[in-house]
């Protein structure tokens, strides 16, 4: 959805941040959700949404480094951060160690929380290389896939992390 | 062997692929479906005046505005797609909103006028079933009775030394695939419609939207793929006659995209049901008589009530041989949510029970519950649940003696208990039958082409909902034509450019795939090397297809290219019908899977939680197509299963939902599951045998429970008989002092 200009009452605000490198700057109203704008207005739809409150991680993104679910966070918080989309992981010459980890491993089958699996990967692996089995458990806490069970998805992070 | 990359992993791993509910459209709305405020209720009024007045709105409508058939279902269509005067559960729809944001749609639900005289909730079978109960349906409150019968069953319980007698109950389970319904319905210049929309049989929806609308099904186009997740719960329509509807009204592109809340309101479950089971021995443990009484509340609509009710009944003796069998099923009309389709389709309700049984019994008798289950499981030669014939194998007996195997070794292993904690071990077994059973329509299918542009194109009506049936297209045409995955090109998902195969269901898929490129080759090859004849002047004994073309003397003499340019496409097509048994008994299966389960638990008795530290299944259904693929679709089964044991229940007040969302209906975390899942796949298939790989798209969620209930029984002494397993449940179990005093 374009954001509505008469959406009651709300106004709107200048709001400028950084998307996976790139500077951003759009008038929007302060309080519609990040993963609205991110996917509806930036068109980057890699973020998911399923549950809205913040309990699946389906919409998870990295904002200045952290683990944050978009359906909680609202579009002025992102004012001058650093955001990071599952987008910001590959290019055009390749994906993301994490990625090809897995792809490898069968980490995923619809697809629709990976996003914010490979997100809370990341998060993980950056600030932990070799990470336990509990500290996969507590990284992975917050994102539910209803698919894999959880097992292609732990080999993933596994592979990721001894490659 | 280097594992197989999925054929959409990139895309998926990228975030690149889009969705259906990723897309959009120039011009495009938003809309809305306004539910129902009341369970059972009469529509007394009805004004959307406010609705339509409020700017940015496009369009508003009702029972009024529906063209044709005002009624939905895949067999029966008794559920109205927009409410005129009866509203049967909350999940009925009475009006829906297009307009320009999704804010405005919502501000405009609170707008639409309805007045409702609240009716007496009928919140339960047996309240349906008492003889004061107000008529749901014409027809009355009972969809469906089912039954078999074999022997005489009072004779043989008179000849049993011992008896076990239990009423199962088993809660209502939400799919929760991660991607709600949604998509996107634009309506074309010419006057046609494309539905974006996730489902899992793209021409049942042409059907069932072709006569809703009044239109020629051919005016329809359906893309269906992919979806973020099915499990059975999107094969029934959800939103694309409301979308459909509000497109033809405003000539725009119409965007649904469901809320976790709105999705838990309108979408279907898993039938909740109770299950009586009086099963008895004689002295050497061999079942003689079991008898069942299953009642499923079936919520507010038909949809396929019956089929999942005559499928539990054909599965409630299971794998086993007994000598009398008196089954008896009801499913009801209530003014519950609607329960339908869900993977396992019955069979994971009744395997329950009856494994629960076979625990019983074996302590009852004082024998082994693995030698009870040795004594009676078929073998190979035997008929199947309702006497019919069926596909021999000896998968029963396998997965028996594998999971056998495993017990032992971990029984060995088990953590020791510790002052606080008890552990167990538990096992089951099932067989679970694939395709849609006899006298149902079952028809499948598939296209061959080499295309103009020398694309090896294979062509099915199936659906991606995650279970990887891309990964097994390319990986079965790839091993059957010798080309590589580069040279295909697979179409799927889209009524406009696929043969009819059937629905995305039933554990289907990969069976029917591997059927329909055993019937489309010969043919393809013949042709595809004719040509090369032709071109090369070859002779046709020393080609073959190979990667990348056609080869000659170990290399590749003629690319597809080459062999395309400039000529017509070589085009095969087949249409055949799932296999079926011989034995003319209604909805009885041909082709069956088998599983054994061994389950490991350890119970906190200050907190009654209960974990589960091990899953081990053995499965047999012939072999493997893709490593990957098929693990995914036992560990992820049996992790859906094992919420469903311990924690998923779509809990209803007097016909209101009560949980609406992942904070109060708990699907499992990562934190829920063991970390090394384990499993194996029993490939061997009797010589002789020309059906192939079966589908493991259910199998993996059908014999867990019950293996879990046995291994809490093994860690406290705790029968359970109520699903999911509560820690509130537990506690209660040891103050009613069950817990072992001295557990070794």
């Amino acid at each position: 959805m374009k954001t509505n200009p008469e959406k009651a009452g709300a106004g709107v605000i200048g709001l400028s941040f950084r998307l996976n490198g790139k500077p951003v700057q759009l008038t929007v109203p302060p309080v519609i959700r990040a993963v609205d704008l991110i996917r509806n207005e930036l068109g980057q739809t890699g973020t998911k949404i399923s549950c809205g409150i913040g309990r699946c991680g389906a919409c998870s993104v990295l904002i200045n480094g952290k683990l944050s679910v978009s359906c909680l966070t609202l579009a002025y918080q992102l004012e001058g951060a650093s955001v990071e989309t599952v987008e910001g992981l590959s290019d055009q010459n390749g994906v993301h160690p994490i990625q090809e980890a897995f792809l490898e491993e069968g980490g995923f089958q619809c697809g629709y929380c990976t996003p914010g699996m490979v997100m809370a990967a990341k998060c993980l692996l950056e600030s932990n290389p070799k990470p336990s089995e509990a500290a996969i458990q507590e990284a992975f806490s917050g994102n539910l896939c209803r698919c894999t069970g959880y097992g292609g998805i732990i080999r993933s992070v596994q592979r990721a992390c001894s490659s | 062997m280097k594992k197989k990359i999925r054929p959409d992993g990139k895309e998926k791993v990228t975030g690149r692929l889009k969705y259906l509910t990723d897309l959009t459209f120039p011009e495009m709305l938003w809309a809305k479906v306004l539910r129902s405020a009341y369970p059972h209720a009469r529509i007394l009024s009805l004004s959307t005046e406010k609705a339509r007045q409020l700017p940015g709105v496009q369009a508003v409508i009702t029972h009024e505005d529906v063209p044709a058939l005002n009624g939905f279902g895949i067999v029966t269509p008794d559920q109205p797609v927009l409410c005129k005067d009866t509203v049967r559960y909350v999940g009925d729809a009475v009006a829906a909103v297009a307009a320009e944001s999704v804010e405005i749609a919502a501000r405009a639900l609170e707008l639409i006028e309805v007045h409702y005289e609240p009716l007496p909730v009928v919140d339960s079978p047996e309240k349906a079933l008492a003889k004061s109960a107000p008529l749901l349906h014409p027809g009355g409150n009972i969809l469906h009775r089912a039954g078999f019968q074999r022997g005489d069953i009072q004779t043989a319980f008179s000849r049993c030394v011992n008896v076990v007698e239990e009423t199962y109950e088993v809660p209502r389970q939400l799919h929760a695939y991660m991607e709600t319904e949604g998509g996107v319905i634009v309506p074309e210049k010419d006057g046609t419609l494309t539905v974006y929309v996730g489902t899992q049989h793209g021409f049942k929806d042409r059907f069932q939207l072709s006569r809703i609308l009044g239109m020629p099904e051919e005016e329809i186009r359906i893309i269906s793929s992919p979806m973020g997740g099915s499990f059975g719960g999107k094969d029934e329509l959800n939103i694309q006659p409301y979308g459909a509807l509000l497109a033809l009204a405003t000539g725009r592109p119409v965007k649904i995209h469901q809320t976790r809340q709105e999705s838990m309101r309108s979408s279907i479950k898993r039938h909740p049901m109770s299950i009586t089971m009086k099963t008895g021995v004689d002295q050497n443990g061999r079942l003689l008589a079991h008898q069942t009484t299953i009642t499923a509340d079936t919520g507010a609509y038909a949809t396929l009530g019956p089929a999942i009710l005559d499928f539990a009944v054909e599965h409630a003796c299971g794998p086993y041989m007994i000598e009398a069998v008196d089954t008896k099923g009801v499913s009801v009309f209530t003014n519950n949510g609607v329960s339908g389709e869900f993977r396992g389709f019955g069979g994971n309700q009744i395997t329950f029970a009856l494994e629960g049984q076979m625990d019983r019994l074996a302590a009852a008798i004082g024998i082994d519950a693995l030698e009870l289950r040795r004594l009676n499981i078929r073998r190979e030669q035997d008929p199947g649940p309702l006497g019919q014939r069926i596909v021999q194998t000896n998968g029963a007996l396998e997965v028996l003696e594998s999971a056998a195997q495993v017990y032992r070794d971990k029984k060995q292993q088990m953590p020791k208990a510790s002052e606080w904690k008890r552990t167990g071990i538990g096992m089951a077994v099932t067989m679970h039958g694939g395709g849609l059973g006899f006298g149902r329509m079952d028809p499948a299918g598939g296209r061959l082409s080499l295309k103009e542009n020398g694309k090896v194109e294979i062509a099915f009506g199936f659906e991606e909902a995650g279970q990887g049936i891309l990964a097994v297209i390319e990986a079965v045409a790839t091993e059957e034509l010798g080309c590589r995955k580069e040279d295909l090109s697979i179409v799927i998902g889209d009524t406009a450019l696929v043969p009819s195969s059937g629905s995305t269901t039933a554990s289907r898929g990969t069976s029917m795939v591997w059927h329909s490129l055993q019937r489309l080759k010969g043919s393809f090859i013949k042709q595809v090397l004719a040509r090369a004849v032709q071109k090369t002047g070859a002779e046709e004994s020393v080609l073959s297809i190979g990667p990348g073309g056609v080869w000659k003397n170990g290399k590749c003499a003629l690319s597809f290219e080459s062999l395309a340019a400039g000529e017509e496409p070589i085009v095969v097509s087949t249409q055949f019908d799932f296999p079926v048994s011989p034995d003319a008994i209604d909805s009885a299966h041909y082709l069956y899977t088998y599983s054994g389960v061994v389950a490991q638990t350890e119970v906190d008795l200050l907190t009654g939680r209960i974990k589960v530290t091990g899953l081990h299944q053995s499965t047999a259904a012939g072999p493997v197509v893709n490593e990957m693929g098929y693990r995914g679709q036992i560990e992820g089964g049996g992790v859906m299963a094992l919420g469903y044991t311990l924690m998923e229940d779509v809990v209803m007040t007097e016909g209101q939902y009560a949980t609406e969302n992942f904070d109060s209906y708990l699907v499992p975390g990562i934190q829920d599951v063991p970390f090394d899942l384990e499993l194996e796949a029993i490939e061997t298939l009797p010589p002789g045998d020309h059906y192939g790989p079966r589908g493991v798209g259910e199998i993996g969620t059908v014999a867990v429970a019950p293996a879990i209930a046995n291994a809490i029984y093994d860690a406290i002494g705790f029968r359970v008989s109520r699903l999911p397993v509560k820690p509130e449940a537990v506690l209660q179990s040891m103050e009613r002092g069950v817990l072992y005093e001295n557990q070794s």
